[in-house]
């Protein structure tokens, strides 16, 4: 039989015990990113829930999002499909993956009313379950529940090129009138964007990989740049809660802005500091 | 009710996974993985057999399509073909599946990567004209660029290379800090969106 | 001429340009880069026998271009007598990590499970990256042969990152920013990076916030870096046809440039 001894301590007798406890469950090392999160949160919490936070501001307009309704009565008046696809880079955990099924909830609405095919390849069967039930709903929305076609959804290849290959074929042999290249892309973003613009289609592309925006601007009619991506659904839906949280990124560059400065001046005047490299 | 649970489901997990990511606990980081990893395989499993069925029922339609015809074959045949030699010889070492992944997938893989540095010749040809000033510096930058990658046979001097060094590492650096800095920014606020269920698009319903 | 005729003609243009270069089959000695010269000082001055992640990140078809890459990579490693993991999170870097590392051990008569492993691919990337920051050997319990990891004796002193000198990821993509975001941020291993010439400017910010310790890129980065090894390899043959094509896009950009200005002119 083993015997053990017990011993309690409070941390209200021995403050000390606290801290230990803190450094067991709590990652110090992140606490800046920690920081960081927490008045991102704040600030969001501010221009979406507060009054004051959601009046007096406008969006700027941004072309590639005014082209939507062009691109569609596009495809109507020469009756052809629309396609959109998300890109190869992403899937369903990913932020721009969400930006771009909203602006796929826009576009599936407005297909619905002008009687449109609109096709959705994607490499992801996540993002195809949720982009169906996304377009379907949409169909709803506008009033035409029977218009929606299931299998124009499609899950085509996980593999990058095998699923360039597969969207470039459906360009190719479908000539849509309309692309939207919207999502995550990586290398396969000027394969899609040269085989639309060969096939004389007008594009609308928009993606959070810097290295590819060069392709689209090249290659595309217009081009969403990085959170213009992110802007979308608001600017689409006109929702003021939405409005009001993209106001939050613009509060948050600013606070960044002056950290950077701050930095900058400390860095010249004291050439030792180092608080900014956290 | 269909619409409120998925969004507590969503908002619950969203919360429990931020606070989880800044905590050290073995428990705290073992729940983490098991959320993202496992929970997520599950999902993932799932899905990937809707997929699978959705592409054959597609394909299964268009095979009376003549002009579709060839392409719908060859995909259902390798969809078919590939997991009966993985389960019948294995994937490993010399088995047919790694005979026809090197000998017949990585081929047309590259085949069709390849087909990117025809578009990049067929794109600069068109598109990128020295139409304003801005467009001219891009342009100059961008055959300093190439010319720093084509120095084959030590043409251009050290200053040359460190000149293109030095575009790659300040002005061009600094354009794309920009735009990443609003790309995070873009991508935190849509996520604190779906968390606080502000932006619902994502469940197929009304906003 | 049409706008149809003037893309066929550029298109033969580069399928003539590369043919002829790559039939040439001249090796070139390039001049070495600050980047290429910094990562090989990052790996060269790693103590001896250091165990090292090499993860291979990338589609089977980059392989023209990261073949090239791995090889000098692993070269380098073995000849420092590295203790090297090799692992996976694109499924198709797989096979192709594994036939490497079997080809380059062989070259430097390194022994499979003393003086490397390979663990096979893990899905959901974000999840292996951190699930291996707490434990290698549970994030893979069985290595891609099926021997179980807890009998390797390359292992049996590995658990975690801590014990891991630093990660070299091979990638044609943006994986390695994954590296960089969780095995850097969150368990703070040493990442460097061997990727595909296209994705060189997208990982310049992290070269200079320190995030990313050193980085050589595409076909000249190989070259170069066989260059500083004292051996040959396809990197540098390659590299001609690579620089030829190049120039061909100058060229066409000039006439592109030329076409314009005229038509302009014109009115």
């Amino acid at each position: 039989m083993i015997a053990y001894e017990f011993k309690i301590l409070t941390v209200l007798d021995h403050p000390a015990l606290l801290t230990i406890a803190i450094n067991e469950w709590l990652d110090l090392a992140q606490l800046p990113t920690f920081l960081a999160a927490v008045i991102a949160i704040l600030t969001v919490l501010y221009t979406t829930f507060h009054r004051k936070g959601r009046e007096g501001f406008k969006i700027r307009e941004i072309a590639g999002l005014k082209a939507v309704e062009e691109a569609i009565g596009r495809a109507t008046e020469m009756a052809r499909p629309i396609l959109f696809t998300p890109g190869w880079g992403g899937d369903i955990q990913r932020p721009t993956t969400i930006a771009a099924l909203n602006i796929l909830s826009s576009v599936a609405e407005k297909t619905a009313e002008y009687n449109s095919q609109l096709l959705f390849p994607t490499h992801d069967p996540v993002i195809m379950s949720v982009a169906q039930e996304v377009i379907a709903e949409s169909y709803n929305r506008a009033g035409y529940p029977e218009r929606f076609n299931i299998d124009d959804t499609t899950y085509v290849s996980p593999s990058q090129f095998g699923y360039a290959a597969a969207v470039e074929g459906m360009i190719t042999r479908l000539k849509p009138a309309s692309i939207f290249l919207l999502g995550t892309f990586e290398a396969e973003s000027l394969i899609l964007a040269e085989t639309g613009n060969i096939a004389g289609s007008i594009q609308i592309a928009g993606t959070d990989s810097t290295i590819q925006l060069a392709f689209f601007i090249v290659a595309c009619d217009y081009t969403l740049i990085g959170e213009e991506l992110f802007a979308a659904s608001g600017y689409l839906s006109k929702d003021k809660s939405i409005m009001a949280s993209i106001r939050a990124q613009d509060i948050m560059k600013v606070i960044i802005a002056a950290v950077i400065i701050l930095a900058i001046i400390s860095a010249l005047v004291v050439p030792l500091s180092d608080w900014w490299k956290f | 009710m269909a619409r409120l649970f998925p969004q507590i489901i969503c908002g619950f997990f969203g919360v429990v996974l931020f606070v989880l990511y800044f905590l050290k606990a073995p428990s705290a980081k073992s729940l983490y993985l098991t959320i993202t990893s496992d929970y997520w395989q599950i999902i993932f499993a799932f899905a990937l057999l809707v997929g699978v069925a959705s592409f054959i029922r597609v394909n299964i339609k268009k095979l009376s399509i003549l002009s579709e015809s060839p392409y719908v074959i060859t995909g259902l045949l390798g969809l078919f073909a590939m997991p009966v030699m993985a389960l019948v010889w294995g994937i490993k070492g010399d088995s047919p599946f790694m005979w026809v992944f090197e000998n017949v997938q990585v081929p047309l893989q590259a085949t069709v990567f390849a087909l990117l540095a025809f578009f990049v010749a067929s794109a600069s040809l068109r598109g990128f004209k020295a139409r304003s000033l801005p467009a001219t510096i891009l342009l100059i930058s961008a055959l300093i660029a190439l010319l720093s990658r084509s120095d084959i046979f030590g043409w251009l001097g050290n200053s040359a290379l460190e000149f293109s060094e030095w575009i790659r590492s300040y002005p061009s650096m600094s354009a794309r800090r920009g735009i990443l800095i609003g790309i995070g920014l873009g991508s935190v606020t849509t996520s604190l969106r779906i968390i606080l269920g502000i932006e619902r698009t994502w469940l197929g319903k009304d906003r | 001429m049409n706008s149809t005729q003037s893309r066929h003609l550029a298109f033969a243009g580069l399928f003539i340009v590369v043919t002829v270069t790559m039939l040439l089959d001249i090796s070139i000695v390039a001049t070495v880069s600050n980047e290429t010269k910094r990562m090989f000082d990052y790996l060269d001055n790693l103590p001896d026998s250091s165990v090292i992640i090499v993860s291979f990140d990338h589609e089977a078809s980059s392989l023209p271009e990261m073949k090239p890459l791995g090889l000098v990579m692993l070269r380098h490693l073995f000849a420092k007598d590295h203790k090297l993991i090799g692992v996976a999170l694109l499924a198709e870097g797989t096979g192709v990590g594994y036939r490497l590392m079997q080809e380059t051990a062989k070259e430097y008569n390194k022994e499979y499970g003393r003086d490397y492993v390979f663990l096979g691919f893990k899905p959901q990337f974000i999840a292996a990256i951190l699930s291996m920051g707490e434990s290698i050997k549970g994030t893979f319990p069985e290595d891609y042969l099926g021997n179980a990891t807890s009998q390797i004796e390359l292992l049996s002193d590995v658990n975690n990152y801590d014990d891991v000198a630093a990660v070299v990821s091979l990638a044609d993509g943006s994986l390695t920013t994954h590296w960089i975001e969780y095995g850097n941020e969150k368990y703070g291993v040493q990442i460097s990076a061997a990727v595909a010439a296209a994705m060189l400017t997208t990982y310049d910010p992290y070269i200079s916030s320190g995030q990313l310790k050193a980085m050589v890129g595409g076909l000249r980065g190989a070259a170069e870096y066989e260059n500083l090894l004292g051996i040959g390899g396809s990197g540098a043959r390659s590299m001609l046809a690579q620089s030829s094509a190049h120039l061909y896009i100058i060229l066409l950009i000039i006439i592109g440039n030329f076409t314009y200005f005229r038509s302009r002119k014109k009115g």
